[in-house]
């Protein structure tokens, strides 16, 4: 439905900058014996916003969340921002100051009201005094258009209204990168293009974004470069344009024939 | 597409939602709910009588002994059989009861133990008051400041340098916590609020805030330090304890212990240190798997034997030792089953926001984890509690101790059932009350994050 939608409307154009916030050079990773990442080179500049698309079980969440270590590669450099990812807690805490994720299930804290979700990293991550914290909360909240649920529980909202409170909690922090991963899939579908709105508002004001997402409504409005990922490997990345007029790969054009079929 | 007509040249259907309906009339009533639950078919009926005859000859007998046949009134238990050899001998537990509760703590000084419950009560109410602030440093004061005074109380006999200190400190505490709790009440505002704006210091930077604040603790600590010193109770010792007060003494302690003593080593076996992880690991299984009879045998029995030589542990002290490290062990795995239904993605989310260990423990899993524990934390103490009457064998007089004796005293031998059924009543109240309220707590905490 969103798809239809808003392939009318405009790409949104971005300004990108030649500064390259993160460096990928051939990471790998094991689950065990299974080579789930497999000699990923990638960079990804200020301000870019990519799409990774590939069917299930192909690494992309596992490829997301190696950059702000919520698993660990084994081979292969990951820089963000200059700083190198390692087995150095300071170097973690640094990478995951600057990088936001919002996640597939929400994951909020649901013995918090929405706004301590929002306020709670600032006050104890960055030691910033509480009424400060709830003001930029509440201005955030504004942003995702749920000001007025600030003193609901997770609990009371609906899906969409959770996933803009994630989106919102992990902005709280002023993070430079964001990451996304599936983050309408478990939302019923009335509710996809709320969340959708607030990741096109996001991407309008300059932020670094990697989506994975099989939205391609939104792959087209708003992505600088699209990934397609298969086998732990990225098989192809393109502006969005060539990537789903021109596949290059019989992979990509079956995948593609696969999600637009319907 | 094609098979929905754009409705642009033909009226709307304007969709109009029913009405809703007040529900069936519900089988409500007493007569109602009779015949639903104890009488709805022939088996059901026969079941119902049945209980009900069974519930009628228990209470029968139980009205007959304690109460028709009962005395009251006696002096020995021989009067008592005179009297009525088949009734209870009430006369007994009442000549008895002080002891029950006290021990032997001498009669002249009971008003100690009694008033430290009433302090321990005073302290911990403002927690359930509206309108409080600080609640969490208050019920923390009184976990943690609140022993030094009750064990003073309890005690008595000169005080070294430190108990000095810490008794100032205890009734300093429990002072300001009042005048926090009333100010709070009348004004409002709590104690650190009205401390800074009297001193003129509500204006300046926040980060000197807390300058009148030390202030007027140090004044407040010095004025008490003066007021108790050359004040001493007499000195009672423990061998002279006993009753439903040690009983207390043990479980509370033990309480008190088990859930932060818990935490630890349930975050140690988790912990990704090999080292501690093992240790910890060892500690919980090797003490859950003695009962606590033997723990407390090896206590009493073993600690001396690591002791230097001239230091005394006298036997309540390593009974306490004992039960504290069976609870915590005990307490580890409850807290670990606890942490185990949190789901993954709450940690993923604080380690991506950027919490670190501590913070996500402290903030993010504890809260949630705990909150799923109430119930069988709060059946740990209640298993604490009751467990507690086995120092009884180790010769320590807690309530079963003392009724023991009681039935060997010349005047009342072999009086046992009637204390019995005392104590057992005490404990009922006790755990009764412990396990509404975890009930109550965890209806209460349950409110906010319903799914
Ligand atoms: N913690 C894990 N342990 C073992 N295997 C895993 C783990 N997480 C993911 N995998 C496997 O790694 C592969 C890639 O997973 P994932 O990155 O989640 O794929 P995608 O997000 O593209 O669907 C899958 O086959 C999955 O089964
Ligand atoms: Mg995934």
């Amino acid at each position: 439905m969103s798809v239809e939608e808003q392939e009318t409307t405009e790409h949104i154009s971005s300004a990108l900058s030649d500064e390259v916030v993160i460096e990928l050079n051939s990471v790998n990773k094991w689950f065990g014996e299974f080579h789930v990442l497999k000699d990923i080179d990638l960079s990804i500049y200020k301000g870019e916003r990519i799409v990774i698309c590939g069917p299930s079980g192909s690494g992309k969440s596992t490829l997301i969340r190696c950059i702000n270590r919520l698993e660990e590669h084994q081979r292969g450099d990951i820089i963000v921002n200059g700083v190198t990812m390692g087995n150095d807690v300071k170097n973690i805490d640094a990478i995951r100051r600057n990088v936001g994720m919002v996640f597939q299930q929400f994951n909020l804290f649901p013995h918090l009201t929405v706004l301590e979700n929002c306020t709670l990293a600032p006050i104890w991550v960055r030691s910033m005094p509480k009424a400060e914290a709830e003001e930029r909360a509440m201005s955030l909240l504004e942003r995702v258009k749920i000001p007025e649920q600030a003193d609901k529980y997770p609990g009371q909202l609906s899906g969409g209204q959770q996933q803009r409170v994630a989106i919102a909690r992990s902005l709280a922090m002023d993070p430079q990168i964001m990451l996304f991963d599936e983050p309408t899939s478990a939302l019923d579908p009335e509710m996809i293009s709320e969340v959708l709105d607030v990741m096109v508002g996001l991407a309008e004001s300059g932020m670094t974004m990697l989506v994975v997402t099989h939205e391609m409504g939104f792959a087209k409005r708003v992505a600088d470069r699209v990934i397609f990922m298969d086998f732990g490997e990225i098989v192809e990345q393109n502006t969005p344009e060539e990537f789903f007029n021109n596949p290059k790969s019989d992979r990509t054009q079956l995948f593609l024939s696969q999600i637009l079929a319907h | 597409m094609t098979d929905i007509q754009a409705p642009s040249d033909r009226e709307l259907l304007i969709f109009k939602p029913k009405p809703s309906q007040p529900p069936p009339p519900a089988t409500t009533g007493l007569i109602g709910w009779l015949r639903m639950n104890l009488f709805s078919s022939v088996s059901n009926t026969l079941l119902t009588v049945i209980g009900f005859y069974l519930i009628y000859l228990v209470a029968s007998a139980v009205n007959h002994w304690g109460i028709e046949l009962a005395v009251w009134n006696a002096d020995t238990r021989r009067e008592c059989l005179d009297q009525s050899p088949y009734g209870a001998c009430w006369a007994g537990v009442f000549v008895w009861f002080n002891r029950f509760i006290y021990g032997r703590y001498p009669d002249l000084e009971q008003w100690r133990v009694s008033l430290t419950w009433v302090i321990f009560a005073a302290w911990m109410a403002p927690v359930w008051f509206p309108r409080v602030t600080s609640k969490v440093a208050i019920g923390l004061s009184a976990i943690l400041i609140y022993p030094f005074l009750a064990g003073y109380f309890y005690l008595g006999g000169e005080r070294n340098w430190f108990m000095e200190i810490m008794v100032s400190v205890a009734i300093l505490s429990f002072v300001l916590c009042w005048a926090h709790v009333l100010l709070c009440l009348i004004t409002g505002r709590g104690l650190g609020t009205t401390i800074i704006s009297l001193s003129g210091y509500a204006g300046k930077h926040d980060k000197t805030h807390k300058y009148p604040i030390i202030a007027f603790g140090a004044v407040g600590f010095v004025i008490v330090y003066a007021l108790i010193s050359g004040w001493t109770l007499k000195e009672i010792g423990t061998n002279n304890w006993g009753g439903l007060f040690l009983t207390l003494v043990i479980s509370g302690i033990g309480i008190a212990f088990a859930l932060p003593a818990g935490i630890v080593l349930a975050l140690g076996r988790r912990s990704k240190m090999p080292v501690i992880r093992v240790v910890c690991v060892a500690f919980i299984e090797l003490l859950r798997s003695v009962p606590l009879i033997t723990v407390l045998f090896m206590a009493t029995t073993m600690f001396p034997l690591f002791l230097p030589e001239g230091l005394v542990f006298n036997k309540l002290a390593s009974a306490i030792v004992a039960v504290c490290l069976f609870s915590a062990a005990y307490m580890a795995e409850t807290v670990r089953g606890g942490l185990q239904a949190i789901n993954k993605g709450q940690y993923e989310a604080a380690a991506a926001i950027g919490l670190g260990y501590w913070p996500m423990m402290a903030l993010i899993i504890m809260p949630q984890a705990l909150k799923l524990m109430i119930p069988n934390i709060v059946g740990s103490f209640i298993g604490l509690f009751k467990d507690t009457t086995l120092v009884s064998i180790i010769g320590l007089y807690d309530m079963l101790g003392m009724i023991k004796a009681v039935s060997q005293n010349p005047q009342w031998i072999g009086l046992h059932h009637e204390p019995l059924v005392t104590a057992a009543m005490i404990f009922f109240i006790g755990c009764f009350a412990m396990s509404k309220y975890s009930r109550h707590l965890e209806k209460k905490l349950g409110q906010g994050d319903r799914r």
